[in-house]
């Protein structure tokens, strides 16, 4: 089987881009990969297992493209990353995997920043959400509402699957909203490969300052806002050291904040570093802090990447994480955030080897459940449907244009056995 | 019977297909059958309109017209054939190639499209599908019977037909031309015969018949002009049948190399003029007419093999004069004629 992967990748600052690079190997013994980018350049690992193949959204080489079996279009949140692939995925149908639920500020960049398109925003809210979602996309427009009320109610989601042959969810939350739409989805967990064993149990060695961590793409829903307040207004904060690695949305307000709160000695601006190094700081830290408010449905390669150091973590209860169990993780209410993280840490400090457990529990999860392979296997087996996939999505293109042809010169509503005479025609012709 | 033949044209242009579609009509109506053609305009551009035409063809009923009965249909090419008929017999002249051997190749045009590999898995799956409903299933050459068990798993019988006015063919002594009777078209490979021209001496070559692209033909003018073959590739144009004859009878040889033909009527309008024929090892149809050092040569399809082929000819005119005979005895010895042809559809 010949694949077309279009994905965000290494050193692209976005988990989508490692999460490729994990499953790459195991997707190459089952298939022959073509990873498709519009970056300038990439990880030159990469192309151990695959050929890699740039491309521009308004020149694409058709003939070579045509040459997979199937597509594949790592859909995010984010337009940097995936603005052109989905404008790839709208001109030929493809696999959509879904790595962000909510999509809402996705479609609302492309549509007031890069097409100005005020009307086709507001008549797609109007469409999918009622006049409800009319009113707010107006009110948004006019800077009269926030992006984060939006992202709460309009996740805009069928927007990125309406050319999709069908889609890989990694959320049971996100299977659920597919299914009822009626699309083709595969459902597998977001993979990642375990590797180094860690027993934090036994690491008594680890004494105050405890380390907290804080790492990835940190945008506002990241919560650290509330993780730097509650730790100003706890008397033990001395016991804790807050690590922050990534890059930060607004690095100018995170400091001010830090210098405000008076926690300049307490917390560290490490920025983006080589994935060695932040390895290394999660090895060595003592507490994760994964919150995401509001949750953009994304099933967290952080997560995974915590799990994988057998680190606890506090985790909002929202969205997929919602539906974590109970003994991998520690979960803060959206809603008592600031009170819930200070629970936490007292209770860290009253007995950090429990809370390593959890963390030890959440690395057994990654092991049994988040195996590439199987994630691979469940891709491949999904893919290995495409053709049936094209030939039902072109039966409802077909219905959809004869339908269109009836209804501009047959009326009243053409009889039933015609009606019937097209379906089995069209089933005749697509059914497999 | 009354019997209808499904197929397919291209407006305002007439070849193979309509000679085939119009031989078979006459062969029928000479065996007191009633017939008509049913010709469905194709438009293959943009790749959604196939699947909108293999719907409307699928959509026909031919069970009867005006309260008389329709007895058999015979479908010759795609999209017409799937029409639905409870007495239909196949006769492929070819499936829809760039859904096929052309899909992803330089003469293919379906996998520039986004909606390439939609539109090709539909014609495959549909030939798949509605194929076998018929009682037979022919097709027009060796070749295409290869592409169909190859592509689709389906079994059918090679069927030849006689080409037009296959009877008024005649031979004549030679002259000092090679004769290339094609539509000027890159699948039929003048470009390379002049390649190859230019690396003979004294060999002179006639092609004949318009062109189906216009740009190909500039690019041949100027290939002769650049080569310095002013004096010795001659261009005739269009040509009546008579004249193509006439040009039949009088040449050395026959030039003929197409990639992978389906058929090729020129193969066995030569052997009817009792000319050799200069074909190509990938160039399918005519190999299974032409013997080589037998009734012609078969050159690797490339212009120093095509060129000595050339040379050998040119500079041999008895062993020219001995394979074309060669092969018009052949081509007698297959019995390829209306009356078979129509005995086996109807059997």
């Amino acid at each position: 089987m010949k694949l077309n992967w279009f994905s965000p990748l290494p050193p692209a600052r976005t988990d989508i881009g490692h999460y490729t690079a994990r499953i790459l190997p195991a997707l190459s013994r089952e298939a022959d990969v073509t990873l498709w980018t519009d970056q300038a350049e990439w990880d030159a690992e990469l192309e151990r297992y695959a050929t890699v193949r740039q491309y521009q959204p308004d020149r694409l080489p058709w003939p070579e493209l045509n040459r997979a079996d199937v597509s594949f279009y790592n859909i995010g949140n984010n337009a940097e990353f995936h603005l052109a692939i989905w404008q790839v995925s709208s001109l030929q149908p493809g696999i959509v995997v879904l790595h962000d639920f909510c999509l809402q500020e996705f479609f609302a960049y492309v549509y007031r920043w890069l097409k100005g398109d005020r009307d086709g925003y507001i008549n797609q809210m109007g469409s999918l959400y009622g006049e409800m979602g009319r009113i707010d996309a107006d009110l948004w427009w006019n800077d009269q509402l926030s992006m984060a009320h939006l992202i709460e109610r309009y996740p805009l989601t069928p927007l990125a699957l309406a050319d999709a042959l069908g889609v890989v969810v990694h959320t049971e939350h996100a299977l659920t909203f597919v299914k009822r739409k009626g699309y083709p989805v595969a459902f597998a967990p977001l993979p990642f490969a375990a590797t180094t064993q860690v027993d934090r149990g036994s690491q008594a060695q680890h004494e105050p300052p405890y380390r907290l961590i804080v790492f990835g793409y940190i945008h506002r829903n990241r919560r650290l806002e509330s993780l730097l307040d509650a730790l100003a207004g706890m008397p033990e904060k001395r016991l804790f050291r807050l690590d922050i690695y990534g890059q930060l949305s607004d690095e100018e307000r995170v400091r001010a904040q830090i210098a405000a709160l008076g926690l300049a000695d307490a917390v560290s601006i490490h920025g983006f570093v080589p994935e060695p190094e932040l390895d290394a700081a999660l090895g060595s830290a003592d507490l994760a802090v994964n919150l995401r408010f509001p949750s953009m449905g994304e099933a967290s390669g952080s997560q995974l990447r915590i799990w994988n150091h057998a680190l606890p973590s506090l985790v909002t209860r929202v969205g997929a994480y919602a539906s974590l169990p109970e003994e991998t993780v520690a979960f803060v209410r959206p809603e008592h955030e600031v009170a819930d993280i200070q629970t936490h840490l007292r209770a860290f400090l009253r007995d950090p080897i429990g809370y390593a457990r959890i963390g030890e529990r959440g690395r057994r999860r990654l092991e049994q459940q988040h195996a590439p392979d199987v994630y691979v296997r469940a891709v491949i087996d999904f893919a290995a449907h495409a053709q049936c996939l094209r030939l039902g999505m072109l039966a409802d293109d077909m219905v959809e244009r004869v339908a269109d042809q009836l209804g501009s010169w047959v009326s009243p509503a053409p009889p039933s056995e015609m009606f019937r005479r097209l379906a089995e025609g069209i089933a005749l012709l697509t059914s497999t | 019977m009354r019997i209808v033949i499904a197929t397919v044209q291209s407006l305002f242009v007439r070849g193979g297909a309509e000679i085939h579609a119009h031989g078979l009509r006459d062969a029928l109506r000479a065996e007191g059958h009633a017939v008509e053609i049913m010709a469905i305009p194709f438009k293959w551009y943009p790749p959604e309109r196939i699947v909108d035409q293999m719907l409307a063809c699928r959509l026909f009923d031919l069970t009867e017209s005006d309260g008389v009965q329709v007895d058999l249909v015979i479908g010759l090419k795609f999209p017409a054939y799937f029409v639905s008929h409870p007495n239909k017999v196949l006769w492929i002249l070819h499936q829809h190639r760039p859904a096929y051997d052309l899909w992803n190749q330089p003469l293919g045009d379906l996998h520039h499209h986004p909606n390439g590999l939609q539109i090709r898995d539909t014609v495959r799956q549909a030939d798949r599908q509605l194929m076998p409903e018929a009682k037979a299933i022919f097709a027009n050459s060796m070749n295409v019977a290869r592409r169909l068990k190859c592509y689709c798993n389906i079994e059918s019988a090679p069927l030849y037909h006689p080409p037009q006015d296959a009877a008024r063919f005649y031979c004549a002594d030679a002259d000092d031309y090679f004769f290339f009777p094609s539509r000027l078209s890159p699948n039929k490979r003048q470009h390379l015969v002049l390649e190859a021209l230019a690396q003979t001496s004294g060999v002179r070559v006639c092609f004949a018949s318009s062109a189906n692209y216009s740009a190909y033909a500039r690019d041949l003018l100027t290939t002769v002009h650049d080569l310095g073959l002013d004096d010795r590739a001659l261009f005739l144009g269009d040509i009546s049948e008579e004249e193509k004859r006439a040009w039949f009878a009088h040449a050395r040889a026959v030039l003929y190399p197409p990639i992978d033909e389906d058929y090729g009527y020129v193969t066995l309008e030569s052997m009817l003029s009792a000319k050799p024929v200069i074909t190509c090892t990938d160039s399918g149809g005519p190999l299974e007419f032409v013997r080589d050092k037998e009734t012609g040569l078969v050159a690797e399809p490339s212009s120093d093999a095509l060129a000595a082929a050339m040379s050998e000819l040119w500079g041999n005119p008895a062993a020219a004069e001995a394979m074309g005979k060669a092969g018009r005895e052949y081509y007698d010895s297959l019995d390829i004629s209306w009356p078979s042809a129509v005995a086996r559809l109807l059997a």
